[in-house]
């Protein structure tokens, strides 16, 4: 094996940069929501962004260690670690709570979330299990595997409770899906126990992500509409459609397109098979719709609740919708170019409108002050972060490294989307933190150490070959 | 398997939700105002800031309204630490039992919220929440306290701006301040709720002149409402400024002097400026510091007294005591008949006592005797010629014609109406015309003999002493008045338009002279009914007065202008039950002219007898 002959030769600087500017912006921001006048030096560690900016230089500090540290050592240790980790996770659950979850690990005011960290054991363990696959020897055994790799924490994680972190866990089914991991094997031991069915392949298995999508915009669009009654006016003949069953009406309508277009483009031969295909589509997605549509009807008052201030179907600003609506109220009010630095009336510390915004709600002061065009900043470096990732996930040799780097992509896009999410009233509230931004120690040393291995790994890919 | 396309499907998927986000987020920051309005709603916290009011000065340039600075001392309970009560208790001067009951009665007084919608009552009490603690003190007041508040923490104090009348008179004038009703606020969204208007008198006449314009001050304030900073350093803020101030032609010295001649008696004294209709003073006794009605506080407790008082100092007897005039009238009917030439300055008439009643006098041989000697049968016979000038060959008729143009003559002296001014609270009176007869009697079933007594104005005739001491400044004035009123100038600006006209009556100057010579008899010759409102070096032309009262003692009434070849002054005294104008009205009269024009009293005695009279008045109440 070759010797490190300089720590920063082959280092991602691109990567490396947006993170620097990353934890810059959020600095600043949590020095701005937690300002306090009569504190105003950032070295003091009394405030907020004292530690934050502590945490900040002791997270670099892992992460030049992780540097230094061979890389072989995560796929040779992967195991061992990812069992460190679901100790941890149980010994947990039996500390005292804090906020009504037993989450945190630790002494007096230094405490870790080992849920944090689960994240990154479980993707260099799933990371080590399917990079020692191959396609073709895929078995129930392997996905049952790969899938208790993922179950086990998540169950741990849910019983702390921490709805946030287990959300974030079904990340790693996009990673599975990247990796051509099928749930056919599992599924064809049903199918074909139908009398003269064989099948090789169900499909579903397989692109379980795009069916995902439909299943959850389905859902979503029924459940809106529910409430509405539609009036269509069809050249004088007025329809009258409640809301799930306009749904079905436009599913049928896009089908009647979809049919007079491949009347038109299509071979006789392809026009049979996707002839079956669409209408399969057609009544499955019909049922999805109906099912949604019933499924709701008889769920209790207090779930409904719920779902509908999710999807703001329903207001209640001071009570249940209360942390949405104030954070929103921040957000939106922030305009184009924002109230400017230091300025933000709804949530910064003082007015203590939004709760939370130096931590999950971070978003808030930031968009507040900054305004659109602050969110577009941050967007823009965001989308870079994770492009970048994707970049060096697709220009490794080894599929340990590839695993890994979509892991942690997906992981960052997950905190990412579901956090803002909760800004804007697109997630549910449910705390996660916006990685390299929120304040807090845990997550900025998971979230450090889990891109610094990333970066240790890049350096490094040359090896494997060697 | 393909993988690779995979990749593409993930990358679409992260790009379609930062769309949708960016979407979302363009449209809640940029296009959408809602949300914009929220935090407004949230944390930016309009503050309207209200000046002082504007302070009122009399003709002299004396600071006759004023602010003076209270201060509330507040309290939150929340910030309340170790509370120690007795310490408390023992500097404001409180026993601790009534320390602990002003926290319970806090609680269910000013801690609820009262729907006057329902008319139920709440409670509301809040203990992140500012109260007052203690209401309304004085700097005195405070400055023994503000300085160990340090000690308990959750007490504070403020300042809020009250009235203060350092004359202690006028009040009747002046008015007073109270609370703003609901209704006020959902008409003029100048006020809030707590806030003070102008109830009466000036303060309400011209609220709009003297509340200023408020300042407006954003202010960003915290989940628990309380004010943390000001929103964008003050770069919306405006300025509160106080309004400038009302110039008014009353004299303070004057208007105290009279109040005091008039202590323990009732009746009012009216006295204007003939040459510009300005109210030099008005009193209408009894009369009250109007200090007693500053705060809610004083409100409360000082209000009912004076709303039970059976003197009723709360009557504004100058502008809504509708008196028959009595003899004054008698100088309003000289002028129409010698206008309507039914009658000329020599004509004499004997003094018939069988027409009407009279006192022994020698028979009036022309007007100035006429008015000289007030004799009833002469104002008899020669009403008697105004109201049947044998034009229409119907008596009724006749009537009616010659009522309808005395009517017309009366109006011109802006009797049986209220005067365009700011003097609030007038009543019309009330001068009859040929429909109020018709009304009354019918259609040509009444005469002169019918309605003869308003001729020596008794019967229905009835004025307030305002619209009497208007005729006088008309005779002072031979013809013209300006419209009786208050305020003189607002800030750099002249006084209200409709002040500046003068208004003409229906007589010519040339008939005044000899009213004028009667009145100036009246109290100069020997034997005159007024000589005890004669004075050494000013000649004063008066009028005395009784008013019949069918209730008790008559009331003592007088009237006068001077001096005779430059009037600055015309007056209308009245004292309730007093009997026979030239004892009390008189002398009261000629102190206040003399004081006026000269600037002191001489007569020591006059002034001593006055002051210690108490003429029907209740002390006890």
């Amino acid at each position: 094996m070759r010797k490190q002959e300089s720590l920063t030769e082959y280092l991602d600087w691109p990567l490396f940069g947006a993170l620097i500017a990353m934890l810059f912006m959020g600095l600043a921001t949590v020095y701005s929501v937690a300002f306090n006048e009569a504190v105003p030096s950032i070295f003091n560690f009394s405030e907020k962004y004292g530690r934050q900016l502590f945490w900040i230089l002791f997270a670099l500090f892992l992460g030049l260690l992780v540097f230094l540290i061979d890389s072989d050592i995560y796929r040779k240790f992967a195991i061992p670690i990812y069992l460190a980790t679901l100790v941890l996770l149980v010994v947990v659950l039996f500390m005292p709570a804090v906020h009504g979850a037993h989450a945190w690990l630790g002494v007096g005011s230094f405490g870790v979330q080992p849920a944090e960290f689960a994240k990154i054991s479980t993707s260099l363990l799933l990371a080590k299990y399917i990079s020692g696959l191959t396609v073709k020897q895929q078995t129930t055994a392997t996905v049952l595997t790969a899938s208790s790799i993922l179950l086990i924490p998540m169950v741990l994680i849910l019983l702390q409770p921490d709805a946030g972190t287990f959300v974030v866990f079904t990340s790693f089914l996009f990673v599975m899906y990247r990796e051509g991991l099928t749930f056919d094997p599992i599924l064809l031991k049903f199918v074909n126990t139908i009398p003269g069915v064989r099948y090789k392949e169900t499909w579903v298995g397989s692109h379980f992500i795009p069916i995902l999508f439909v299943l959850v915009f389905l859902s979503i669009i029924t459940l809106l509409l529910d409430s509405v009654v539609l009036n269509l006016n069809l050249f004088g003949f007025v329809l009258e459609l409640s809301g799930s069953s306009g749904v079905i009406f436009g599913l049928l309508l896009i089908y009647l397109i979809s049919w007079l277009v491949m009347q038109r483009f299509s071979t006789r031969r392809e026009r049979t098979r996707m002839m079956v295909v669409l209408t399969l589509g057609l009544l499955i997605s019909s049922a999805i719709s109906f099912g949604v549509d019933k499924g709701f009807g008889m769920l209790r008052a207090h779930q409904k609740d719920r779902i509908e201030l999710f999807l703001g179907l329903r207001e209640d600003p001071n009570g249940d919708d209360y942390n949405r609506n104030r954070a929103m109220a921040a957000v939106g009010s922030g305009g184009l170019l924002g109230k400017g630095y230091r300025e933000a009336s709804v949530s910064s510390l003082r007015s203590n409108h939004v709760p939370e915004s130096e931590t999950d709600f971070i978003f808030c002061p930031y968009a507040e002050e900054w305004g659109f065009a602050g969110v577009l900043v941050l967007f823009v470096l965001y989308l870079f972060m994770l492009f970048r990732i994707i970049v060096i996930a697709e220009r490794q040799r080894a599929a340990f490294n590839r695993i890994y780097a979509y892991c942690v992509a997906m992981i960052l896009f997950y905190h990412f989307a579901i956090n803002i999410g909760m800004n804007i009233g697109f997630a549910p509230v449910i705390g996660i933190p916006l990685p390299f931004f929120s304040y807090g120690g845990s997550s900025m040393m998971s979230f450090s150490v889990m891109l610094f291995i990333l970066l240790k790994l890049d350096a490094q890919r040359k090896d494997v070959l060697r | 398997m393909n993988l690779d396309a995979r990749r593409n499907v993930i990358l679409v998927f992260i790009f379609l939700v930062i769309g949708i986000y960016l979407f979302k987020l363009f449209y809640m920051q940029v296009i959408d105002e809602t949300w914009t309005l929220r935090a407004q709603e949230i944390a930016e916290k309009r503050k309207e800031i209200f000046p002082p009011r504007g302070v009122i000065f009399d003709r002299n340039g004396k600071k006759i309204v004023t602010n003076q600075t209270y201060y509330n001392l507040m309290m939150v309970e929340d910030s309340i630490q170790n509370f120690d009560t007795a310490n408390f208790a023992k500097l404001i001067g409180w026993s601790v039992q009534d320390v602990r009951n002003r926290f319970k009665e806090i609680v269910a007084g000013e801690g609820t919220y009262f729907n006057k919608i329902t008319g139920k009552r709440t409670p509301n009490y809040q203990t992140i929440r500012a109260y007052p603690f203690l209401k309304e003190l004085t700097l005195e007041e405070m400055s023994k306290i503000a300085p160990h508040l340090a000690n308990f923490k959750g007490f504070y104090e403020i300042a809020t701006s009250a009235r203060n009348y350092p004359y202690k008179s006028a009040a009747n004038i002046l008015g007073y301040l109270s609370e703003v009703y609901r209704e006020e606020i959902e008409e003029d969204r100048f006020y809030k709720p707590g806030n003070n208007i102008g109830r009466s008198g000036i303060e309400r006449f011209y609220e709009k002149e003297l509340r200023g314009v408020k300042g407006i001050k954003y202010i960003v304030t915290s989940a628990l409402n309380n004010a943390i900073e000001s929103y964008a350093d003050g770069k919306y803020d405006t300025i509160a400024r106080q309004a400038p101030p009302l110039k008014m032609g009353m004299d303070v010295e004057l208007q105290t002097y009279g109040e005091q001649l008039m202590q323990k008696k009732k009746g009012c004294i009216v006295a204007l400026d003939p040459t510009t209709g300005e109210i030099l003073s008005m009193v209408s006794a009894p009369s009250y510091d109007p200090n007693l009605l500053v705060g809610k506080r004083n409100i409360s407790a000082n209000y009912p007294k004076l709303a039970r008082d059976p003197n009723l100092p709360l009557f504004p007897r100058p502008l809504q005591a509708e008196y028959p005039p009595g003899s004054i009238f008698k100088l309003v009917q000289s002028l129409i008949a010698m206008q309507e030439g039914v009658i000329t300055a020599n004509t004499g008439f004997p003094c018939d006592k069988s027409l009407v009643g009279c006192h022994n006098h020698p028979s009036a041989r022309n007007i100035a005797e006429a008015i000289q000697y007030s004799c009833n049968p002469y104002y008899y016979m020669a009403v008697r010629r105004i109201i049947q000038q044998g034009v229409k060959k119907n008596n009724f008729a006749d009537a009616e014609y010659g009522l309808g143009k005395w009517y017309k003559y009366i109006r011109s002296f802006g009797l049986g109406g209220i005067f365009d001014t700011d003097v609030s609270g007038q009543r019309p009176g009330l001068i009859p015309s040929p429909a109020f007869y018709d009304k009354w009697y019918g259609h040509h079933t009444w005469a002169f003999s019918t309605i003869r007594s308003i001729s020596i104005g008794q019967g229905e005739v009835k004025l307030t002493p305002l619209q009497m001491a208007n005729i006088v400044a008309i005779i002072a004035n031979k013809g013209w008045y300006y419209t009786p009123h208050f305020v003189r100038a607002i800030g750099k600006n002249g006084a209200l338009p409709q002040f500046e006209k003068k208004r003409w009556t229906m007589i010519n100057y040339r008939h005044f002279g000899p009213v004028i010579e009667g009145m100036r008899r009246v109290v100069n010759e020997a034997g005159g009914t007024g000589k005890m409102a004669r004075l050494t070096d000013i000649t004063v032309c008066g009028k005395t007065g009784t008013v019949q009262n069918p209730h008790g003692e008559d009331h003592s009434v007088f009237f006068a202008f001077a001096p005779i070849n430059k009037p600055k002054i015309a007056i209308a005294v009245f004292v309730e039950n007093a009997g026979w104008g030239g004892t009390w009205a008189a002398p009261i009269a000629s102190l206040i002219i003399e004081k006026y024009l000269k600037g002191k009293v001489s007569d020591l005695d006059k002034e001593k007898r006055i002051l210690e009279a108490q003429i029907a008045y209740q002390t006890n109440n």
